[in-house]
């Protein structure tokens, strides 16, 4: 208990530092926050024009296909704001050797990298989330429950805990290899499949987004449960299930890279 | 306080055969080397002692603090320091010591310093009070009131060692490393550092482990050197006993009234000096003459060289440490004897 | 000429051994960019499945998958990374060296990438070309390959590359006012992607807006190749596109020397 405690004061104390840095660079940010927007403003676009030519995308109408793919941005968007650094780990911070800083700090290793940094660009991607959630949920023809509102909620730290755990996993790889950006990267991609209804991929893909690399459990399925009420065990439960098994295998892989770490240099 | 016992680190090097051709088997069918970094490094140091670790470059002096402060774990060997083992209880051990590497920095690079000292405060849960207190001495020591308000990216090098120096020293670590705290700095500055380091010790006991390839540090901080060279200690004493027992080469260096008057001098016949125990240098107008002193005294220099020829000025030093090590480095002296 | 050519290899040999450096990495950031190809290729099947009629703003949906692939493929041709380099270099202040060299400053940089570029697109393009053709036989139930559009096709790239590197040159140097190159790297990406009709067929957009985004540079891009290389275009469009195309190499090329001697006008104010 006194060590939560202590990791919500360390986290808000390290919020506090980033906000305090991005006071010095106040354009930057804000041009990274309008750059986030533009990405998403171009991908609501696309879809716009592509129902402007079909009543609907394989039984999805455009309201519903613009929620899923506003819900899949909220817990992306979470993730990248607040755990962004984990790209570093990867990209350089391993192969330069910056890594002994956090050894010489007496506190968790994985949980000062996570919040060490704050991606104000990101509050584009969650804001663009939660602003196209707003507007198409009065258009849903959705049976409203107390229960469903409560579950999707509930499991939005669930989802973006299932990005954070693949970064984690992915990113530990560089403790033996010195980097593995790229690895991070590729399997980054495969969330651009959770955006859409996943029956419009075929099996293969789907088993892949389901069950492999299961960034389906993001947006999709949760977002499908909210839609339809159906089958909550799979949808919620499994979203759950997956995201604590990929944030134990992600620490798991963490620990073990932190003993193989060799530093820089001899 | 520091006990380290038969210390020792091995590397998984991969060999790769140039070209894309080894990329891809190196890839599939890796031919690993063992590469022996620290190959049974044994030394004791007491509390409040200023150790000096040095040895050239890629002998295995970071790799060896690295295993101190935590970062490496050992092969085998072990290393206890204030009774904890590093790798065992790592976030234990490490609020008891204080690291600084020259070369990085771990202070927050967009923002006035005292935010990184705020922060490093919470990290290492160090107590209002106590902060207080220990900021104030810092400040005294290292002077940091002309910038602590500026951000870290606006400091100049020496004022953000000075900065790192403070970083590492506020949660009162009993043992501070301090790997290369003087690189790329100007004299006056390296001066600072080294009274800085020097008061510190002095006021507060803490033990210090102090590498660098500057030997002034050395020189003027630490009365005790460990010297390791290929991953082997080389050296373990007192710098005094290391210069009587090393040092006897002296400097003579003087000023010919007529520069052709060099030709006069026959210092190795004279004295019969071996190849390596004799260098004569000069630049058209001082000469230096580099020689042992075991074989010809100084006396018997100097009375030799006014005999033959007219100076305008001349001067005799002393071995300075930097000459003994370098010749080590070279392997011109024998350690075993 | 070659000798004057002659004083580049250094810079094209330094860009080969960049590359070779990252290749490994190289081939995993692509399969990510294949990743997202592919969320492209459903999407698309699954409007075409959804639509009532076979053609969509004249595309069938085996061309509109020829179309995705291709704007991939042609995207990794072209690409340039001169808005950051000359950004960064701006940024750090190394610009002025680069300055003090006897050589022309575009000419050093643009080496440099060609001597990427060599590296990734000799591997990449003769697997990514044929796997574009199996994708075409695949869908469309013949053999489409065509050399004449194809040879066009690479002109036609050629073109869009030198734009695609004067047009980075010249929007790097916004890198001297907004410091945060990052985040107008990302704006400049997506509304080029849009322009250039990377992410949905120019021909989708509204037709005053098609007509107006085909005059822009963007759409000689990625758009002229790819609409070459699947002949969608007669022999006067294709003349009339690709001529359009080298006005535009010629005006970005243009825009950067100017934006250059401005430059460098401005740092000699500054004293380097």
């Amino acid at each position: 208990m006194k060590q939560i405690k202590r990791a919500f004061r360390m986290h808000r104390i390290f919020v506090a530092q980033e906000l305090k840095r991005m006071m010095e660079y106040k354009g930057d940010f804000i041009i990274g926050i309008i750059g986030f927007l533009f990405v998403q403003a171009s991908n609501l676009l696309f879809l716009t024009l592509i129902f402007s030519n079909i009543p609907s995308l394989m039984g999805w109408d455009y309201t519903q296909v613009v929620f899923i793919y506003g819900f899949s941005l909220i817990p992306k968007g979470i993730d990248h704001l607040f755990f962004d650094n984990l790209w570093s780990i990867g990209h350089f911070t391993v192969r330069k050797g910056d890594f002994d800083k956090y050894l010489t700090r007496p506190i968790n290793t994985l949980f000062h990298v996570m919040v060490e940094k704050l991606q104000i660009d990101a509050l584009g991607e969650f804001l663009m989330g939660v602003a196209l959630v707003c507007v198409t949920l009065p258009k849903l023809q959705v049976e409203w429950s107390v229960l469903r509102v409560v579950l999707i909620l509930a499991v939005i730290p669930f989802a973006t805990l299932i990005y954070t755990g693949i970064k984690i996993a992915t990113a530990a790889i560089a403790f033996w290899t010195k980097k593995s950006g790229d690895i991070t990267y590729m399997f980054y991609m495969v969330n651009d499949f959770a955006k859409y209804p996943v029956g419009i991929y075929n099996r293969a893909i789907q088993t892949i987004i389901t069950y492999i690399i299961p960034f389906a459990f993001t947006a999709f399925y949760p977002a499908y449960f909210f839609l339809t009420g159906e089958n909550p065990l799979f949808n919620i439960g499994m979203t759950v299930v997956i995201s604590v098994v990929l944030m134990s295998i992600g620490i798991l892989i963490w620990n073990r890279g932190i003993k193989a770490y060799e530093s820089a240099g001899a | 306080m520091i006990h380290v016992d038969n210390l020792r680190k091995e590397f998984k090097k991969v060999n790769k055969e140039p070209g894309l051709k080894g990329s891809f088997k190196a890839l599939f069918k890796p031919n690993y080397e063992i590469v022996t970094a620290v190959d049974g490094i044994s030394f004791d140091v007491p509390k409040g002692e200023i150790l000096g670790f040095i040895g050239p470059n890629g002998a295995g002096k970071s790799t060896v603090i690295k295993m101190l402060t935590g970062i490496l774990t050992p092969t085998s060997g072990q290393c206890i320091i204030n009774e904890q083992n590093p790798t065992q209880n790592r976030k234990k051990y490490v609020k008891e010591i204080g690291v600084v590497f020259g070369q990085r920095t771990q202070l927050w690079w967009d923002l006035p310093l005292r935010e990184t000292y705020a922060v490093l405060k919470e990290i290492y849960e160090v107590e209002e009070s106590e902060y207080k207190k220990r900021m104030e001495f810092l400040n005294e020591v290292l002077e940091l009131d002309d910038f602590i308000t500026s951000p870290v990216r606006t400091l100049s090098l020496g004022q953000r060692m000075r900065a790192d120096i403070a970083a590492s020293m506020l949660h009162n670590p009993k043992v501070l490393f301090l790997d290369e705290p003087t690189i790329g700095l100007d004299v006056v500055v390296k001066d600072n550092i080294r009274k800085a380091i020097e008061k510190i010790n002095a006021e507060e006991q803490t033990t210090v482990i102090l590498t660098t390839h500057d030997l002034a540090d050395i020189e003027l901080l630490s009365k005790r050197i460990v010297m390791i060279d290929k991953g082997n200690k080389v050296f373990d004493g007192k710098i005094a006993d290391l210069k009587s027992k090393y040092g006897q080469m002296r400097e003579l260096v003087f000023i010919l009234e007529n520069i052709k008057d060099l030709e006069k001098l026959e210092y190795k016949s004279h004295f019969k000096f071996k190849d390596d125990d004799l260098s004569v240098t000069n630049d058209g107008i001082s000469v230096k003459v580099r020689f042992n002193n075991s074989v010809a005294p100084v006396a018997d220099m100097l009375s030799y060289t006014l005999s033959k020829i007219s100076v305008k000025d001349i001067s005799v030093k002393d071995a300075d440490i930097e000459e003994i090590i370098r010749r080590l480095y070279k392997q011109e002296v024998d350690l075993n004897d | 000429m070659t000798k004057r050519l002659k004083i580049y290899t250094p810079f094209i040999s330094a860009g080969i051994q960049e590359t070779a450096t990252y290749r490994v990495d190289l081939i995993f950031y692509l399969l990510g960019d294949v990743l997202a190809c592919f969320v492209s290729y459903f999407i698309w099947k699954a409007v075409f499945i959804s639509s009532e009629s076979e053609f969509l703003h004249g595309f069938t949906m085996p061309q509109m998958i020829v179309y995705i692939f291709l704007m991939f493929l042609t995207s990794l041709l072209i690409y340039s990374d001169g808005t950051y380099n000359i950004g960064e270099e701006i940024r750090d202040g190394s610009i002025a060296m680069r300055m003090l060299k006897p050589v022309s400053y575009n000419a050093t940089f643009l080496f440099q990438e060609i001597g990427n570029k060599l590296v990734t697109n000799v591997i990449l393009i003769i697997p990514l070309v044929a796997g574009v053709e199996v994708v075409r036989t695949y869908v469309t139930g013949e053999i489409q390959f065509n050399i004449l559009h194809f040879v066009l096709y690479l002109i036609s790239c050629v073109m869009a590359y030198l734009i695609n590197f004067f047009f980075n040159i010249c929007f790097g140097f916004i890198a001297f006012i907004i410091k945060y190159l990052w985040g107008a790297n990302m704006m400049k990406n997506c509304v080029v992607g849009f322009l250039s009709g990377a992410i949905i067929p120019l021909a989708f957009l509204p037709d005053t807006l098609e007509k107006v985004f085909l005059f822009l540079p963007f759409s000689s891009l990625n758009y002229t190749p790819v609409m070459i290389y699947m002949g969608m275009y007669n022999s006067s469009q294709t003349a009339f596109y690709l001529g359009l195309q080298l006005f535009w190499v010629l005006f970005f090329w243009g825009l950067s020397k100017l934006l250059w001697s401005g430059a460098s006008k401005r740092l000699s104010v500054q004293g380097g």
